[in-house]
């Protein structure tokens, strides 16, 4: 259950979150119709037969959006359409004209809808409520958006607004690998992406590399950026930072999951709450080492 | 029935709009790119300048010669206003030459420093830019624009906390371009677009910009109630409505030079 990717929002610490969870149970995840092509709504985090949809660790709050989505491919619908016209010109004599086709295609997927499968879907989220952070695991922005309108929907008002980073974070990221400070805590990883200033100049991709070796200092010399850096928090959690202020590649190493480990859960639900506690807190000591680094802007008043 | 019978005769489309560069040499040595723009709509030859830089549109029957002995009898007025507009305020990057920069509606001292990446910072009341050696003009207007950014977004950072409450809706992102009319919009799927030469400009001008692009979340109209809502945020829009007017051509050309290729 640990997020691989965080997509980040803010919102004020003020905002009353209290009815929360009633609100949450007004929208639930609906199996999709037959004649629907998705549906979306909130389920449980410890699965389909928990109840509660939310999870409580302190001031951290997990919550999912579920969908459901019917997989009816285009070139499917269109293969049968152009067999059905074949059908019809050989024993007709003529080709059925635009709108009898736009009809015949409209009432092929009515037909095939109720027998297509149903693809499962689920992105977890955290609501950090003492930074004023909204947590999406995913890493595509137009997803993330997604649940934060789902969540919006649900409480009526959730002024969340993406993160904004007072500095450039292009500029911290090469200060980094540049030989400048890192934040305590931080370390280099082995990853990194650096792209000309040009918007389609040069893109160079390292993986397992050491970034502070020279030939990385020619391609700064020549005026590529970092826009994308793989960092290692206090040897507990691994990630790669992209200048578009989204993580991915989150990994927890063997310093964090030693400690779940000391734990004795012998239940899922136990084993889960431990998961979601130790991930929470990590996130938010994340958060605290970059919050004055890239000078992220609270959205408290 | 008489559409079956009668269909309409299929329109022929207009001939497409071309663009190319004309470079223009001076007395001096040195030149001025004109845009030449071969306009199907265009019913006479026009030179013009503005912020975006010299453009010279030929209607379609217009020869190329005819475009050129235009140009060149035109010569001295041209000049004379691209000196006006460079006088405006700045010429482009050039290192150790550019020794300020304007900032909300101030100039900053600029101090140009060897180092092993190319950034632009503040140092003191000043900036610095930090440059490689190997550094093109790409990599130094790359610079300038985060640079440019990061302030915009530290100003956002501070004014939109105040304004979230009374709106139905937050932005769904917020993004600073270089728009070539427009000061900011807001798209139908809540995204906010800012220009980012209102960083240039005085604050309460940007500041009024952010306040019209998110009372669009409430009205996505100008009708009075737009305007209502507008002024019971900012009551003293029209001060700042004017200032665009009166300033806002010369904001978009110093951005503009700035971050041009060519030095002029």
């Amino acid at each position: 259950m640990f997020f691989r990717n965080l997509t980040l929002f803010r919102f004020p610490t003020t905002l009353d979150l209290s009815q929360l969870d009633d609100r949450l149970a007004e929208v639930p995840l609906k199996p999709v119709g037959p004649q629907d092509l998705s549906s979306r709504g909130f389920v449980s985090p410890f699965g389909p037969h928990a109840e509660a949809l939310t999870h409580r660790v302190e001031d951290a709050l997990w919550l999912t959006v579920g969908g459901e989505e019917r997989l009816l491919p285009s070139v499917v619908v269109n293969d049968l359409l152009a067999k059905k016209l074949a059908d019809i010109e050989q024993s007709q004599g003529r080709k059925p004209g635009a709108r009898a086709r736009r009809q015949m295609k409209e009432d092929l997927v009515h037909e095939l809808l109720p027998r297509a499968f149903v693809r499962p879907l689920r992105t977890d989220a955290m609501l950090d409520l003492g930074n004023g952070l909204c947590i999406v695991d995913s890493s595509s922005r137009k997803s993330a958006e997604a649940v934060v309108s789902d969540i919006r929907h649900a409480l009526g008002s959730f002024p969340a607004i993406p993160l904004n980073a007072e500095v450039a974070p292009r500029s911290v990221l090469t200060g980094w690998i540049a030989g400048e400070s890192l934040p305590a805590g931080l370390s280099l990883g082995e990853e990194c992406e650096l792209k000309d200033a040009d918007d389609r100049g040069a893109v160079v991709k390292c993986q397992r590399q050491d970034l502070q070796v020279e030939e990385i200092g020619h391609h700064l010399e020549a005026g590529k950026q970092v826009t994308r850096l793989a960092l290692v928090l206090d040897d507990h959690v691994s990630f790669v930072l992209g200048d578009d202020l989204v993580v991915r590649k989150l990994k927890f190493l063997d310093g964090a999951i030693d400690q779940l480990e000391g734990t004795d859960n012998d239940d899922m639900r136990a084993e889960l709450d431990a998961r979601f506690a130790l991930m929470s807190g990590e996130i938010k000591r994340l958060f605290a080492i970059l919050e004055p680094a890239l000078r992220l802007s609270r959205v408290d008043a | 029935m008489l559409r079956l019978l009668f269909p309409p005769r299929p329109v022929a489309r207009p001939p497409s709009i071309r663009r190319d560069v004309v470079v223009l040499a001076l007395d001096d040595g040195s030149t001025i790119d004109v845009l030449r723009v071969r306009d199907p709509r265009a019913r006479r030859v026009r030179l013009s300048i503005d912020e975006r830089g010299a453009r010279l549109t030929l209607p379609s029957r217009a020869s190329l010669v005819t475009g050129t002995r235009f140009l060149q009898q035109h010569r001295a007025w041209l000049v004379e206003q691209v000196r006006a507009h460079a006088a405006n305020g700045l010429s482009a990057l050039v290192p150790g030459v550019t020794c300020t920069l304007p900032l909300r509606d101030d100039w900053l001292a600029l101090r140009w420093e060897t180092g092993r990446y190319t950034c632009l910072a503040r140092d003191g009341e000043g900036l610095l830019f930090r440059h490689t050696a190997r550094a093109g003009h790409a990599a130094l207007t790359r610079a300038l624009r985060d640079f440019y950014e990061g302030e915009a977004r530290a100003d956002l950072g501070r004014w939109m906390p105040g304004y979230l409450p009374g709106l139905p809706r937050a932005p769904s992102r917020v993004a600073f371009k270089t728009m070539s009319s427009q000061w900011g919009s807001l798209a139908p799927d809540d995204g906010m677009v800012l220009d980012l030469a209102l960083v240039l400009g005085r604050p309460s001008a940007f500041e009024y910009v952010l306040v019209h692009e998110l009372c669009h979340l409430i009205r996505p109209d100008h009708s009075p109630a737009f305007w209502r809502e507008v002024d019971a945020r900012c009551p003293h829009w029209r001060e700042e409505r004017d200032y665009f007017r009166r300033d806002g051509r010369r904001l978009k050309t110093q951005l503009r030079t700035l971050l041009s290729a060519r030095v002029a």
